[in-house]
């Protein structure tokens, strides 16, 4: 089955990042590594989740260094960090980079590229990442947002609950494979004729929107129902709902008087004069969610 | 069932205290437009500031999972959705490895660092976040 035909949205899941992975040192000394352990160095989707990934990054640092005698441990038992702070495993990659590098791209400095980051296979901080017990979890967590967003959606996960196993296999299987670079297409067909069917509600108007937004300086996440239109009928702007959001930061939702805060989405700053509805649509994570960063003027 | 809602005084993980601000910070809420624009990092701080307010969890056992004592609890909105987690494990007495489920509106799980006072704003029943719990999963 092909997906309708949407290169904002095709766009997205081409989307990737360099990225170095560097073996932790101190780590690499425990395990046993007898020399300084080369980094490897991927091309990651922006929208898959590091677990994903995990199974060649294992492998290239055990093949690389005689660690396989010392680590018997589970997938689930790796995790990464960037300058001491670890990664949630169960936000997109896409989303962790524009969070952790704060890089604004209307900068006049070249974006952090590759990221660097560290890969742990001990000392899981288990008081700041959710422990999974094994590596399918990043399935469950996933399938659980696209129902919280089903949920803001619709007030019940009936769309959801309502894809066949086929559907929902096909849904999970297109983004499992999608850092396969030579299926991006058939897997991109795959993910988004179901989510296509999710993200439109099938043509009717959404309760809300799925959106969170993402502060600096460890602000807490801000996850607010917001209807897409006012009660007039009119169509909210992207702009209106960070107004209406963080009066403070968005002072109007016009574009010229926001200057010093910026929204970043997908490592791009949309204008803020587009309906949010269409934003949800098209600029959407693949859990359903538009995870919109607000950077401040550095 | 219980009308009154117990207060949930043990669920308080200890928060680290809030560090004072480096320099005499005015309250948000008074910044004017050209204090923001010149430091816009201090409107940050209202963001920041946790949320003392109070709201009403209301559990509802599944299946054959145990039933509370009572059902009603109070708990702090800036509370993680972890602590609702442990304090459920404890209240039953179940072991780490006992398997608990937790769902919102009989629907789904949110994620255990998800902000109880988000999921209270979005998916509250009358003011009352429900939460269905199982010992074995139920909505997928």
């Amino acid at each position: 089955m092909t997906a309708p035909q949407n290169p904002i949205t095709r766009a997205i899941w081409d989307g990737t990042l360099p990225i170095k992975f560097s073996l932790d040192s101190a780590e690499a000394a425990e395990l046993g590594a007898k020399v300084l352990v080369e980094p490897y160095f991927l091309e990651a989707p922006r929208c898959s989740y590091f677990p994903l990934l995990t199974s060649q990054i294992r492998k290239y640092f055990v093949d690389m260094t005689n660690m396989a005698l010392n680590f018997i441990g589970d997938d689930a038992e790796i995790w990464y960090d960037v300058d001491g702070i670890p990664l949630k495993w169960h936000y997109p990659i896409g989303l962790l980079y524009d969070l952790h590098t704060g890089y604004r791209p209307d900068s006049n400095s070249p974006p952090p590229l590759p990221w660097p980051v560290t890969v742990h296979f001990k000392n899981f901080p288990i008081d700041k990442l959710i422990r999974a017990q094994a590596i399918d979890a990043t399935q469950d967590f996933f399938m659980s947002m696209i129902k919280e967003a089903d949920f803001l959606r619709n007030g019940s996960t009936k769309k959801v609950m309502n894809l066949s196993k086929n559907d929902q296999t096909q849904l999970l299987d297109g983004l499992w494979s999608s850092f396969s670079q030579k299926y991006r297409t058939e897997n991109y067909d795959r993910f988004w004729s179901i989510n296509y069917r999710l993200v439109t509600n099938d043509g009717q108007l959404p309760k809300h929107i799925p959106l969170r937004i993402y502060l600096p300086d460890n602000c807490p996440v801000i996850q607010e129902p917001i209807a897409p239109s006012d009660e007039n009928g009119n169509q909210l702007t992207l702009g209106d709902v960070l107004h209406q959001i963080l009066p403070e930061l968005f002072p109007s939702p016009l574009p010229t008087e926001n200057a010093f805060a910026a929204p970043v989405i997908h490592g791009v700053i949309p204008q803020l004069n587009i309906p949010i509805l269409w934003a949800s649509q098209n600029l959407c994570y693949p859990d359903n969610f538009l995870h919109i960063v607000v950077l401040l003027e550095t | 069932m219980s009308s009154q809602a117990a207060d949930l005084t043990s669920l308080g993980t200890p928060q680290p205290p809030i560090p004072p601000p480096p320099f005499n910070v005015p309250p948000a809420e008074t910044l004017t437009p050209s204090q923001i624009s010149q430091n816009p990092s201090l409107a940050l701080e209202k963001y920041k500031k946790k949320d003392a307010v109070k709201v009403i969890v209301r559990f509802r056992a599944i299946g054959n999972a145990p039933i509370l004592k009572q059902n009603l609890y109070k708990i702090n909105a800036s509370n993680k959705f972890q602590a609702v987690i442990q304090f459920l494990r404890r209240e039953l007495n179940y072991k780490a490895s006992d398997p608990l489920f937790l769902y919102i509106n009989s629907a789904f799980s949110p994620a255990p660092d998800e902000i109880v006072a988000n999921l209270v704003k979005c998916f509250n029943t009358d003011g009352h976040l429900i939460i269905n719990y199982c010992t074995s999963a139920a909505w997928g």
